[in-house]
């Protein structure tokens, strides 16, 4: 079937010693390139990859040369509606094993609520069903753009396995999103 | 009114709730509504009814309705006013009138200035309240007496702006103590200036607070898809929507829909949901994803990447910084519940705390 081919599956390739790798998937390809440079520069120790992504599914010819994909952020700009279908759309490209600990959410622009309230919502209910961790973050200042790549950097680790004692899926019990339960009953559409 | 939720959510048990969700910020977070930094309620729409053609003149004193239509209002929310009397607007006429003369002169000398004197008229507009819970709708005006006017001049209106509530969620307007008059939306016509002392001197009498209200895109849809169900009862003529996308400089796009082809989608949209009397907030989003879809399919241009700003039609037009205008007072009360329960909505709950 074709949509198998084009699902990123997390387990396929094997992984390599003291490396970590993170996809990023931005509509908007505005914050990714930034993030990439303060998480490539904060890490020493580590080999960290950056992959950039404007969606899902992936071009298939790289399909061979992509390393393992190790934690995959969906970044959402709040600002936009187009932004939040398209995170709608490319999340179903990836296969279930990813969302034990390997995905997360990075959602910026949530301060101006006036325009952005039922977005948020709509984020937040589809981070709580996929059980991943919504993350906030501030772009327009470098202090914000450098907090939420620390913030990506710390998961990013503990999914590759480079920290001991915590696995990706330990962390993801502790750290995903929920929705109060009387929202829940409000965002369901009444039969 | 979707009834699950009013039911499943009344204030009283937020109150309670607030003191408990301190210590965990999930829940806290969520309560920051629409109003920036305040705490509101927050409420999913997720049904309305649909608009209904009501013959306002039936009910309604046509010369104040017609006070009422065809002007563009400024929204703002109101906290409940404490002990406002609907018997009582003559006084209140002398004293906001001797305010803002008062305020007028603050600081000045004595001048002979071409605004001698203001005459400010409080009246009721009966007949617009939909629920037993509505309080009635207050019209304010203010008349402006030149000094050199001839006797036969009648004064000239220079500022109007009415208060109201129209079906309020009434298990908020019954949580209200006794002496609490709710009426959340004000719209304000006229010069900024008199607004605000008109505002202020609201603020002083009777311990309420005000705030500008902005609209959510979301409350845009839905007054689009209102007014274009009701092209078969009352030509819209046609469906303008002003979207202004965020790109380098920043492009404000316009796009006219011709009357039949929207209720022609707006149709079949409705056709695969079919509850007659209510509209489901998936059917709203279907209609404007079909209007943002057939754009893209000629342009190559999402709109949903930009935001809504005004949506016009022949019954009346809205715009995202809260300015509204009904040409029509036919589907008044369904704008005016919208509009009343974005400003519930909006109020904070503890005002000036943040």
């Amino acid at each position: 079937m074709k949509l198998r081919t084009k699902m990123l599956k997390p387990f396929r390739k094997v992984p390599v010693l003291n490396a970590a790798n993170v996809l990023l998937v931005e509509n908007e390809e505005q914050l990714q390139s930034r993030l990439a440079d303060i998480i490539v520069q904060n890490e020493k120790d580590v080999n960290i990859t950056v992959r950039l992504a404007r969606k899902l599914p992936l071009p298939v010819e790289n399909q061979d040369s992509r390393p393992r994909i190790d934690l995959v952020v969906f970044i959402v700009n709040l600002m936009s509606e187009r932004s939040v279908q398209s995170a709608e759309q490319s999340v179903r490209y990836l296969d279930s094993g990813f969302f034990l600990g390997k995905v997360c959410f990075l959602v910026t622009g949530a301060r101006c609520l006036s325009v952005s309230s039922t977005r948020l919502l709509t984020v937040r209910k589809m981070a709580a069903s996929l059980h991943c961790p919504l993350l906030f973050a501030e772009d327009q200042t470098s202090e914000g753009v450098i907090a939420a790549a620390v913030r990506l950097l710390g998961i990013l680790k503990v999914a590759a396995g480079l920290v001991p004692f915590a696995t990706g899926l330990s962390l993801n019990s502790l750290t995903h999103c929920m929705m109060p339960s009387d929202l829940e009953q409000q965002l369901d559409s009444p039969t | 009114m979707d009834v699950r939720s009013a039911v499943s959510t009344p204030v009283t048990q937020y109150t309670h709730r607030r003191s408990k969700s301190y210590g965990r910020n999930f829940d806290a977070t969520s309560r920051f509504g629409y109003t920036p930094g305040q705490l509101t309620i927050t409420r999913i729409q997720t049904s309305r009814e649909t608009a209904k053609a009501r013959k306002l003149t039936e009910k309604v004193d046509p010369e104040q309705l017609a006070l009422l239509v065809k002007k563009e209002w400024k929204l703002s929310y109101v906290t409940p006013l404490y002990k406002f009397r609907h018997t009582q607007l003559k006084i209140y006429s002398r004293h906001l009138s001797a305010f803002i003369m008062a305020e007028k002169q603050q600081g000045m000398a004595v001048e002979v200035g071409l605004e001698a004197g203001f005459k400010v008229t409080f009246s009721t507009v009966l007949g617009m309240a939909e629920t037993k819970d509505d309080a009635e709708t207050v019209f304010i005006q203010i008349h402006n007496k030149p000094v050199f006017a001839s006797e036969g001049d009648a004064p000239k209106v220079v500022w109007s702006g009415w208060l109201t509530c129209i079906n309020g969620d009434p298990e908020y307007l019954q949580a209200l103590p006794p002496e609490f008059v709710s009426l959340p939306l004000f719209c304000s016509s006229g010069a900024e200036s008199l607004t605000f002392m008109v505002k202020s001197w609201f603020e002083r009498t009777f311990d309420c607070s005000f705030g500008s209200m902005g609209l959510d895109p979301t409350d845009l849809h839905w007054l689009a898809a209102l007014w274009t169900g009701c092209h078969s009862d009352n030509n819209i003529r046609s469906l303008k929507l002003a979207w202004t996308l965020p790109s380098q400089p920043p492009l404000d796009v316009s796009l006219t829909v011709n009357a039949q082809d929207a209720w022609d989608l707006w149709d079949k949209v409705r056709q695969q949901d079919s509850t007659d009397n209510s509209i489901s907030i998936e059917e709203v989003k279907r209609f404007i994803t079909g209007i943002e879809s057939h754009f893209f399919r000629h342009f190559k241009v999402y709109l949903s990447a930009g935001v809504l700003k005004k949506v016009s039609t022949a019954l009346g037009s809205v715009h995202l910084d809260g300015k509204i205008k009904i040409t029509c007072s036919d589907y008044m009360i369904t704008v005016l519940t919208l509009l009343t329960e974005c400003a519930i909505l909006r109020t904070p709950i503890l005002p000036g705390l943040f």
